[in-house]
């Protein structure tokens, strides 16, 4: 991502911001499921 | 000292300078200068929570036998120690540094996400209310030690659901955190600040956030498991049931040896800040940093099993992830080469921010050496579950992390107030936290090479010299710590008017572009590419885009 210019308008920037944080939010949610899945599969260590 | 700082900055923020009063200034906060402060304050009084227990263990250890408490209390007080340091003291201390600084450096107004950030704070006082409460419920506290291995921790008494549901909240606001740090760095940065010339703080804590949303989920995953096999009959980690033990602590330390990680790298960007600044050089390496801090991350990931080498593990397995944390001491070895060679030929000088990093470097490093000790599969099977695991992660953690998070306090104090700390008491406060510290910890070298086992409230009398030894040492280090909190209160209230540039021209970054005290809302007009450049020239970022 590149840094912001000063013309860019803050609209986009606000929908780029929580565009960001839902996909990183995502991405927690995804390890959370995926290591309880992987246990009920009966992946062993 | 006096620096002129940009003329625009000055314009910008002089005539915006109010801010709430009273308790909804703090319930309610949204600046991150606000909320950088709860963090830290948070994290001081955690620290001395956690600072009490270790007190408890090391009083019980003076001398061999059962004088203060029964061990039951004894394994709550190495558990609640534990806890509250990792989660409760040095984590929020870093998103605390994180709130103050990383706007700051990358000329933004505000995290990009404020009111998530007043969110994941609160739910810190929350989350730890409900884990200090077990102290009093049937059963005690837990005490079957931080990693929760199962059978043992399913035996807790009524601690249980608490303590895994204050675990699932501190997990939400360090995720919350991590996800406004990322999101703040990546799209917040003023324009003309690229990722190649940010402080190296900005850089260490991006990582950092991005292990935190990677590793912390899986130890929610972890306890929830553990939850429903304590209260709805599944058996991820009953052998009886069919499940397996191992497997936990496989997920377990899949979350902890980045976690780790997690407690360490700002430290590596705030001595990578101050060491450049009181040597009067650019930091040496710049990229080279930057790229071992991504380095040590994604190793972080493949070493997890050095923690569990003796519940046995195929040979092929033992040499991967002997080889692999071998390997870590590369980069590692590349980031104090490159603050040698820092100061090398620089014009040193030693005010307390400085002392604290040099101590770090030289600790931290000793802290390194006793790990790759560690990392020999033959030689860790006989250091396994003794005092010399518990000499070497603390000294990562105690001189590393809380070392690192005094030099920051002491470098940035100035800039945060507008007041100087009394420098004779900080190097009183460093003198005796250095020594009591080794006092305290080298000690456990000896004795954990002798055989003596951790988390046990009694020891055979040959363990005894060295016991009086570190106990005393801990009392020595916990006390200086009263010396630190005197330091920083005095100067709050009665500190003396700091410069602008307290630490001259050699400071760098964008932070010392501003006024002193850094006003209420800062950079709500981006700095201007001439502040960006000078910033940057200090940095040994120049150069870079």
């Amino acid at each position: 991502m590149l840094p912001e210019s000063s013309t860019v308008d803050d609209a986009s920037r606000k929908r780029r911001i929580r565009r960001n944080a839902i996909v990183l939010g995502m991405v927690a949610l995804a390890f959370y499921v995926a290591f309880i899945a992987m246990a009920v599969t009966g992946v062993r260590g | 000292m006096a620096y002129t700082t940009s003329p625009a900055a000055h314009d910008t923020h002089d005539h915006h300078d109010h801010k709430p009063t009273g308790i909804k200034r703090w319930l309610f906060a949204t600046n991150h200068k606000d909320i950088g402060t709860m963090y830290l304050v948070f994290a001081c009084i955690m620290f001395f929570g956690g600072g009490i227990m270790a007190l408890v263990i090391r009083l019980e250890l003076f001398q061999p036998g059962l004088q203060f408490v029964d061990p039951g209390f004894y394994n709550s007080m190495t558990t609640m120690h534990a806890l509250l340091m990792i989660f409760g003291a040095v984590m929020p201390a870093w998103t605390g540094f994180a709130n103050w600084m990383v706007p700051m450096q990358v000329g933004a107004p505000d995290m990009a996400l404020p009111r998530l950030n007043n969110l994941s704070f609160w739910i810190l006082p929350f989350a730890f209310t409900l884990l200090l409460l077990t102290l009093f419920v049937p059963g005690g506290a837990p005490a079957g030690g931080w990693t929760l291995y199962p059978p043992l921790s399913l035996q807790a008494g009524d601690s249980f659901p608490l303590t895994i549901f204050a675990i699932h909240l501190m997990g939400a606001s360090s995720i919350l955190g991590a996800i406004n740090v990322i999101v703040t760095i990546m799209n917040m940065r003023a324009p003309g600040v690229g990722l190649l010339n940010m402080p190296l703080f900005c850089w260490t804590w991006l990582i950092t956030a991005y292990l935190l949303i990677a590793v912390m989920p899986v130890l929610a995953g972890a306890v929830t498991m553990l939850l429903t096999d304590h209260f709805f009959g599944t058996s991820f980690f009953s052998a009886a049931g069919g499940g397996d033990p191992v497997m936990f602590q496989h997920i377990f330390w899949f979350f902890g040896h980045p976690e780790v990680y997690i407690l360490i790298l700002p430290a590596f960007g705030i001595v990578s800040e101050i060491i450049p600044t009181f040597s009067r050089k650019p930091l040496f390496g710049y990229e080279s940093m930057v790229y071992a801090t991504a380095s040590i991350a994604f190793l972080s990931f493949i070493v997890w099993a050095h923690h569990m080498f003796t519940v046995g593990m195929p040979l092929a397995g033992q040499l991967f992830f002997m080889l692999s944390t071998m390997l870590i001491a590369i980069p590692t070895g590349v980031k104090v080469f490159n603050w040698c060679a820092t100061m090398w030929k620089g014009s040193i000088s030693f005010e307390t921010p400085m002392l604290f990093a040099l101590s770090f470097l030289f600790l931290f490093t000793l802290g390194g050496f006793s790990g790759l000790m560690l990392a020999i599969v033959p030689a860790d099977f006989q250091y396994h579950d003794t005092y010399f695991v518990v000499a070497h992660f603390h000294y990562v953690l105690v001189p590393g992390a809380i070392f690192a998070i005094m030099a920051g306090v002491y470098y940035w104090i100035p800039k945060w107030t507008g007041r100087m700390y009394d420098e004779r008491l900080g190097k009183w406060h460093f003198w005796l936290s250095t020594i009591g510290v080794n006092v305290l910890f080298f000690p456990q070298h000896f004795l954990g090479l002798a055989g003596m086992p951790r988390r046990i409230p009694d020891y055979s009398t040959q363990f005894t010299d060295w016991n009086m030894v570190s106990s005393v040492g801990a009392f020595m280090f916990g006390f200086s710590q009263l010396l630190f909190v005197y330091v920083i209160v005095k100067c709050v209230t009665s500190g003396e008017k700091a410069a602008e540039r307290p630490w001259g021209k050699a400071a760098h970054g964008l932070e010392w572009e501003l006024p002193t005290p850094a006003p209420y809302h800062s950079w709500e007009t981006p700095p201007s590419l001439q502040v960006i450049t000078r910033g940057a020239e200090h940095s040994g970022t120049f150069g870079h885009s």
